[in-house]
């Protein structure tokens, strides 16, 4: 197994606020990660800083091995990451397939033709009933899947999904977590930010937790939700313990 | 598109383009001009959309390229002492001041495009105020008191009827060029940006260098038009081509005609001169008072223009009906 995704003593600084202390992280090729933690812990900040939206204070970020530095945006998704944002941002006035084409095109990775590919990544994402309709008239869960079609569209080797399945209803997150498989199933690393405990529990490998910009700890789901600083920081007190 | 649409929409074009190649012969020197300033007028607005309507970076200082057009190939030829009545001398002159429209574009449009929204708005009509002013005041340019073009046009041949198939190759020229981006990654990566940039930067769109192609092509097209439009006046002070009325005209025929589309533009210009120009010539008096009313009201009723509205509602509508 290759690293896919390594960082070492990542750091952000906002003007006096530590949003991210020396987090360490290590990605293999394939895997399904989880990246967990309460609000304002630093997990989208995390991954501004792997897309480049930010630059870091400290730390290195390196990819398949090469560091990606000061890096522009864009050239990071052409060597092969992706990112399907938490609040989904369709380009609204474009249909569903114009929308994952544009990620086909750009991303230059896959092969074949930009609207094979994009065809190809709209089945993935089970988009195929609303391809011609515009983004702007699509319902909360089709605007997810829609996000991960077109992050995938660009041939990522690498996705960053932040919480696909927020606001999903319990069958839309089952058609998610498998669209999450069946994207891995193709060869793609994922590291998934996500509140849901069943989804992360069901769907990860292993799962790292972050507080306040720190690591507090990782591991697989089993060894996550029973370690002590997780319950405290995130999970809270199971309830016999509050009542004992 | 089916099949038969697209050649009865090419049939057409190509009747248009036939009608356009004879009519100069046919109808009088006032509808010649007419027509020709419909050329000019649709294809600035074309050029306009290149950038504004693709990409979204609404400019409202594009008259600044048009006037740097003008006065560039004035001081060109000029300096060249060009001999009256050979369109050739126009060549020279013409690409000379290409050039000067494109590397001022480019030398502006880093810093430029790092604004959004309303605030690039401004900060183009801001350009073009200062524009205008160098022009006017720098008394090596020759602004303020008026510059003279030699005539390129050949002894024989009617001014307006001369400068009818110029512009017409012009509006040509860029439709095709319209139609090119449209259709190639470039647009997709402009409709990315208008769309939402930050999405289009995640996805692997080069967004800064497809914004400044977008800004300079449009910006030199423009250029090209108000230089050929500087010869076509033969004399020219600084409120014969730096007018804000112009770089307004470009956005108000977009909007009416349809942003963002490849025909709008084009569309937009036809109907709002006919209205003003064939409609209302003989209304001088009232004429301003009622293009006005009418732009408010196509606004209000057609947000997205004439071919967004057709596209947008009823188009959808009547489609789903026939499935």
């Amino acid at each position: 197994m290759s690293v896919v995704l390594q960082g070492t003593g990542v750091t952000k600084i906002f003007g006096g606020l530590t949003a991210m202390a020396e987090v360490d992280f290590t990605l293999e090729e394939g895997g399904i990660y989880g990246l967990i933690g309460p609000n304002g812990a630093g997990k989208s900040t995390l991954f501004n800083l792997i897309t480049g939206y930010y630059p870091l204070t400290s730390g290195d970020i390196a990819f398949g091995g090469r560091s990606l530095g000061t890096m522009a945006t864009y050239r990071r998704n052409q060597i092969g990451i992706a990112r399907a944002f938490q609040i989904s941002k369709p380009f609204p006035a474009l249909t569903v397939l114009e929308n994952v084409t544009v990620g086909a095109m750009f991303g230059g990775h896959g092969r074949g033709s930009a609207s094979d590919i994009a065809r190809h990544a709209i089945r993935t994402a089970g988009l195929e009933d609303v391809a011609h309709r515009h983004a702007q008239e699509l319902t909360v869960g089709t605007l997810r899947k829609l996000e991960i079609a077109r992050a995938i569209a660009t041939g990522p080797k690498l996705l960053l999904a932040d919480e696909p399945c927020a606001g999903l209803n319990p069958s839309e997150t089952v058609e998610m977590v498998a669209c999450l498989r069946s994207v891995r199933e193709q060869g793609t690393t994922i590291w998934l930010v996500e509140h849901d405990m069943r989804a992360v529990t069901q769907v990860c490998e292993r799962i790292f937790v972050i507080d306040a910009g720190r690591k507090v700890a990782e591991g697989t789901p089993d060894e996550v939700v029973n370690d002590p600083h997780v319950i405290s920081a995130y999970l809270g007190e199971p309830a016999e313990s509050i009542l004992a | 598109m089916t099949a038969t649409p697209r050649k009865l929409f090419l049939a057409f074009i190509v009747v248009l383009l036939a009608i356009g190649a004879v009519l100069p012969g046919y109808v009088s020197p006032y509808h010649t001009r007419v027509v020709m300033g419909f050329f000019m007028f649709a294809g600035l607005a074309s050029a306009w959309n290149i950038l504004g309507g693709f990409s979204g970076y609404w400019s409202f200082g594009h008259a600044a390229f048009f006037g740097m057009g003008a006065f560039g190939a004035a001081k060109i030829s000029t300096a060249l002492g060009a001999a009256a009545g050979s369109p050739a001398a126009m060549i020279l002159p013409v690409a000379g001041a290409t050039l000067i429209v494109a590397v001022f574009a480019a030398l502006i449009a880093y810093p430029i495009l790092r604004l959004r929204g309303i605030f690039f708005a401004i900060a183009m009509l801001g350009v073009s105020q200062v524009v205008t002013e160098l022009v006017n005041n720098v008394s090596w340019i020759g602004g303020g008191v008026g510059v003279f073009m030699p005539s390129p046009v050949p002894a024989g041949t009617r001014p307006e009827v001369f400068y009818y198939y110029i512009f017409g190759a012009l509006l040509l020229l860029i439709i095709l060029v319209t139609y090119a981006i449209r259709r190639s990654k470039i647009g997709y990566g402009l409709l990315a940006i208008r769309e939402d940039e930050d999405t289009a930067k995640m996805l692997g769109v080069p967004t800064e260098h497809y914004k400044i192609a977008s800004f300079v092509l449009s910006g030199v097209l423009v250029g090209i038009l108000g230089a050929v439009y500087g010869y076509s006046l033969g004399y020219m002070s600084t409120g014969s081509v730096l007018r804000l009325d112009i770089g307004l005209n470009m956005i108000v025929f977009c909007i009416i005609g349809g942003i963002g589309t490849i025909w709008g533009p084009v569309l937009g210009t036809a109907i709002m001169l006919f209205i003003t120009q064939v409609l209302l010539s003989g209304f001088l008096d009232i004429h301003l008072m009622i293009t006005g009313g009418i732009v408010v009201l196509m606004i209000l009723l057609m947000p997205s223009g004439v071919l967004g509205f057709f596209n947008a509602k009823r188009w959808i509508r009547f489609r789903e009906r026939a499935r």
